[in-house]
């Protein structure tokens, strides 16, 4: 079984990849699915209106470079507006799932008891 | 020159759209290509390895098509941040370089703004008056109806009668209503005193035709439109803010108006006026169908025609109807009648009606100031001229060092756009500044003069106008940039000024002198006409004499007696005040309000063979024609013995006594009014020529009755609102006027004082002087300002062609020709040009002498004193003009030219 990924999410994976230098979008789907065991029900093809939309917005840089099999292939670079942006969707994350998982581990109350 | 490359940037942006779309497709295809060949690598077949890959990324097509959506939306917002960039980057650059000859850059900018300007405002008075349609909902669609009386009067035009008006609405078929009007003078009772206001009596049916709305309360309903009715009233919206605050309260409660109780039922909604009148208080009219039937035309009337009938159709229709009225109404319009005076009723667009033959004027004027701009431009396009040429040699260089023409034009024309903007919003304060003295002004017989202001018309078209200059200043130098680089290259010195540019030149400066002829013969027509006009006597003595309108209160003077009283002891007091040489009243005032004609008839005319003569009948008071310093060339004026004992003295014109009783004495000689039976009038009396329907009209006909009618004649009311004329001894005689208001608010505090002005000032405001000298006047300013303009154009051109003639000039005097000759050569070269102007503009002249003939006053358009004259006048001109440069040309030192040579 796949997980659906929430609205948004996606970008914060993305941003996550090019922590480790710049990449195309190969490769940034590669990674993905490397690093999370194939888990993600994710179209390939939706990383690509991403990253525009991501480039668009000052977070990554795009640039024309060359493959390692030596083929002309874009090349995303995180900007340092980007990297903000990062840190502050993962820590809003991070927020969220600790919040999430107290509730989940409480003990329900009934009302007026 | 990074300026410049990023300029390249941006234009390659632009052009860049399918490129966008080749980049996103084979991104993505190197995906999907590195997807199959991994999964070829794991041993899959190409076709299958391909199948999978194209699964595991979704749907190709719409990822490619988001993806070039965002890139697209990236690439054009990067494009106007750099346009705008380089809008900011070419105006610092434009304005520094302005800034080095700051001098070039305000004398443009003045030049083109006072044009600009002057156009403007003259269109937005056109845009307003002419263009715009009349401020109501469908206002194609209503027009005015009247009577034309070709019989009696070829441009004759009477308003409908009461019967007429009402069996036209009646029976008409195309018309989806027809309204009813009239206005007066009345007065209202407020706080401070008697007020003046504009009092307009109205039928239902023109709400319904005005598609009026009220703003508060109801309007002049059927119900409310009928004789007998309670007496209403509507407030119109400004006066309720003016007057009452705009307090909503103000509904259903009574104000006195004209002396009586009148319930506030409605505020009529905001902006909506009658066509040509404002309006303080509208009333029903009440027309009464049961009233007899009379020949007697009084009511205006506005009829809006159905959807889909045309103009032709309801013209038919009123014409066919019209023809009925004996048949209708034998008792008020006889077959002979009809038959002589040719009697029809029209329908005309109400524009059309409203505004009149002023449209000609209007354009003419237009006209003029766009050839003042022409000037202003030949001008301006100089001055860029010389400019560009002081910078030859830099653009030159610069298009040797690789700045294609594109980036030399940029250049160009930034800096002259500024320029032409700059001037816009100069000339657009100049023109509100104008419009708001127009409309200040109060120029009479300039109609819907209240709509006239600087609007969004007048900002678009200025605009429109300035960008088009700075265009074309911006591109005129550049015709010439490509030869000079090719000068460049063969010489590296010595850019002569090719023929062609002179040629230009010369052909700007010849250009400006025709449009000055034509703009000061059109000036020169129009002040012959003018003092032509001013020549003519109107048979009165306007200087000394103050005029001013009085309402007496209908409740309080409902007999001619108590009229009378009031009127002598009125007139008594009047003329006991310190300066006051006389003072009398009556019911007209030449030259204000003279109009209306009546049919007459002279004893011992037979009704069936003479055409009756259409005459202006006012009554007057004792005295008056000794107040208004009217000559009677016989008998005597009436007196108010004659008031008193209902005497049967009347008073007729010259011209009328001529028409009537040519070569008899016109004295004891009986004439009545409209249709009614005897006995007649008999004239005691004969004044001089009388021009009272304007000083441009032939002396008028009219007859003067008695204030109120002689015993046994047919009546008309008490006039208790008349117009008070009062000759004084002092060359101000407004001063009166609170010595006029107190004897007023002594004798009856109701009765309001209004319009009051000298009659020198009525004169100055009768239709043909006030347009005769508002033509005059706009059209001097724009013959001034063309002379002003072509004087600095010639000078400006004179001064170059010396300076480019300095090398020859100092050859000439060192082989011994005299300064004087030197200078001579020079003035001649300014005659030429003028000579040439000066042709072509009289042939402009006379094209235009046709076309304003209309405004003319008895002068010839080609009137030859006014021509010579202007020639006169721009060959003074041409040698002023060249004097400095010739000075100039005649002391060039011959040994310093040959040396630098």
């Amino acid at each position: 079984m796949r997980i659906d990924l929430l609205q948004g999410t996606l970008d914060m994976l993305i941003l996550k990849a090019l922590t480790g230098g710049p990449m195309h979008g190969y490769a940034v789907a590669s990674w993905l699915q490397r690093t999370t065991d194939d888990a993600l029900c994710v179209e390939e093809g939706s990383l690509y209106p991403a990253l525009h939309r991501m480039t668009r917005r000052g977070w990554v840089r795009a640039d024309w470079g060359v493959s390692e099999n030596n083929r002309r292939a874009k090349f995303y670079t995180l900007t340092a507006e980007g990297r903000r942006q990062l840190n502050e969707e993962s820590s809003s994350w991070a927020r969220l799932t600790e919040a999430v998982s107290k509730v989940l581990h409480a003990r329900p109350v009934a009302q007026g008891a | 020159m990074r300026w410049m490359k990023d300029r390249y940037h941006a234009l390659r942006t632009l052009l860049r759209r399918g490129q966008l779309e080749a980049d996103v497709a084979e991104e993505l295809e190197f995906h999907l290509a590195m997807r199959t060949e991994e999964y070829i690598a794991k041993g899959m077949t190409p076709e299958a390895a391909r199948a999978e890959a194209l699964e595991r990324f979704g749907c190709v097509e719409a990822y490619r098509e988001e993806t070039r959506m965002i890139d697209e939306a990236m690439a054009s917002q990067r494009r106007l941040t750099e346009l705008w960039d380089m809008v900011r980057r070419e105006t610092r650059q434009a304005l520094r370089s302005l800034a080095r000859g700051p001098a070039f850059a305000v004398m443009a900018v003045l030049t083109l703004a006072l044009g600009l300007g002057a156009t403007t405002a003259l269109y937005s008075v056109v845009d307003a008056v002419v263009l715009r349609p009349l401020p109501y909902a469908a206002p194609d669609r209503l027009v005015w109806l009247d009577s034309p009386v070709p019989g009696l009067a070829p441009d004759a035009r009477w308003d409908l009668s009461e019967a007429g008006f009402l069996y036209f609405t009646r029976e008409a078929r195309g018309f989806a209503a027809l309204g009813a009007l009239d206005t007066y003078n009345g007065s209202l009772v407020a706080d401070e005193g008697a007020l003046r206001v504009d009092v307009a009596l109205v039928s239902a049916g023109l709400m319904e035709v005005l598609r009026a709305r009220p703003a508060l309360g109801r309007l002049i309903t059927p119900d409310v439109d009928t004789p007998g009715a309670p007496r209403v009233a509507v407030l119109g919206y400004d006066f309720w803010v003016r007057q009452y605050g705009a307090d909503p309260r103000v509904i259903g409660t009574m104000v006195r108006l004209d002396d009586e109780p009148t319930e506030v039922i409605g505020v009529m909604a905001q902006g909506l006026q009658l066509p040509d009148d404002a309006v303080d208080v509208w009333r029903p009219l009440g027309l009464d169908p049961s009233s007899p039937p009379e020949n007697s035309h009084w009511v205006r009337a506005i009829g809006r025609l159905k959807e889909g009938v045309p103009l032709e159709q309801a013209q038919a229709e009123l014409a066919a109807l019209t023809t009925r009225l004996p048949e209708l109404f034998p008792s008020a319009y006889k077959e002979s009648f009809m038959r002589e005076t040719g009697f029809r009723t029209q329908a005309t667009p109400l524009a059309r009606h409203v505004v009149g033959d002023v449209d000609r004027m209007l354009w003419i004027l237009l006209g003029s100031v766009g050839l003042v701009l022409l000037i202003a431009c030949a001008n301006v396009a100089n001055l860029f001229l010389v400019r560009s040429d002081a910078r030859r040699r830099e653009l030159a260089v610069r298009s040797a060092l690789g700045a294609g023409r594109w980036d030399l034009a940029w250049h160009a024309l930034t800096e002259s756009l500024l320029v032409c903007l700059v001037a816009c919003v100069l000339g657009l304060l100049l023109a509100y500044g104008a419009l708001r003295l127009l409309v200040a002004l109060e120029p009479s017989g300039l109609p819907r003069l209240r709509e006239v202001g600087l609007g969004w018309h007048g900002v678009v078209f200025a605009g429109g106008l300035a960008v088009l200059a700075g265009t074309a200043f911006g591109l005129l130098p550049l015709l010439w940039s490509g030869k000079d680089l090719a000068r460049l290259r063969e010489s590296g010195r010595g850019l002569t000024s090719s023929r062609q540019r002179n040629l230009v030149r010369g052909g700007m400066v010849v250009g400006q002198v025709g449009l000055a002829v034509v703009l000061l013969a059109a000036a020169g027509l129009m002040l012959r006409s003018y003092w032509t006009l001013h020549r003519v006597d109107p048979g009165l003595e306007p200087r000394n004499v103050l005029t001013f309108d009085i309402v007496l209160p209908r409740t309080r003077y409902t007999s001619y007696d108590e009229v009378n009283r009031f009127h002598r002891e009125f007139l008594a007091r009047l003329e006991a005040l310190p300066g006051v040489t006389s003072a009398s009243v009556s019911t007209h005032l030449p030259l204000r309000r003279f109009g209306g004609c009546a049919a007459m008839f002279a004893e011992g005319m037979s009704l069936d063979t003479d055409k009756q003569p259409c005459i202006t009948s006012p009554a007057v008071g004792p005295g008056y024609f000794k107040a208004l310093g009217v000559p009677l060339i016989q008998g005597r004026e009436l007196t108010w013995d004659d008031l008193e004992q209902k005497a049967d003295g009347v008073v007729v014109t010259k011209a009328l006594a001529d028409r009537l009783w040519p070569g008899q004495d016109p004295l004891g000689k009986g004439i009545r009014g409209n249709g009614r039976a005897p006995p007649y009038y008999r004239v005691v009396g004969v004044t001089g020529a009388l021009r009272a329907d304007g000083l441009d009209q032939p002396p008028s006909e009219a007859v003067f009755f008695p204030l109120a009618p002689a015993e046994g004649r047919p009546l008309w009311g008490p006039r208790r609102s008349p117009t008070v004329v009062v000759r004084t001894g002092t060359s101000r005689p407004e001063s009166l006027t609170p010595e006029v208001r107190r004897i007023l608010a002594e004798m009856d505090a109701a009765v309001p004082l209004a319009n009051v002005q000298t009659m020198e000032r009525v004169v100055a405001k009768s239709p043909s002087v006030a347009r005769a000298s508002f033509t005059l006047f706009l059209l001097g300013i724009a013959g001034g300002m063309a002379l002003l303009l072509s004087a600095v154009g010639l000078y400006g051109v004179i001064s170059f062609i010396v300076g480019q003639r300095r090398g020859e000039l100092g050859i000439r005097l060192a082989l011994g020709a005299r300064a004087a000759q030197v200078a001579g050569m020079v003035v001649l070269q300014s005659l030429r040009f003028t000579g040439l102007g000066l042709v072509l503009g009289l042939l402009g002249a006379l094209a235009m002498g046709k076309v304003l003939s209309a405004l003319l006053f008895e002068v010839s358009a080609t009137d030859p004193f006014v021509l010579a004259g202007v020639c006169a006048l721009l060959v003074t001109l041409a040698v002023l003009a060249s004097y400095g440069p010739a000075r100039r040309a005649a002391r060039v030192d011959p040994a310093e030219v040959l040396r630098s040579e």
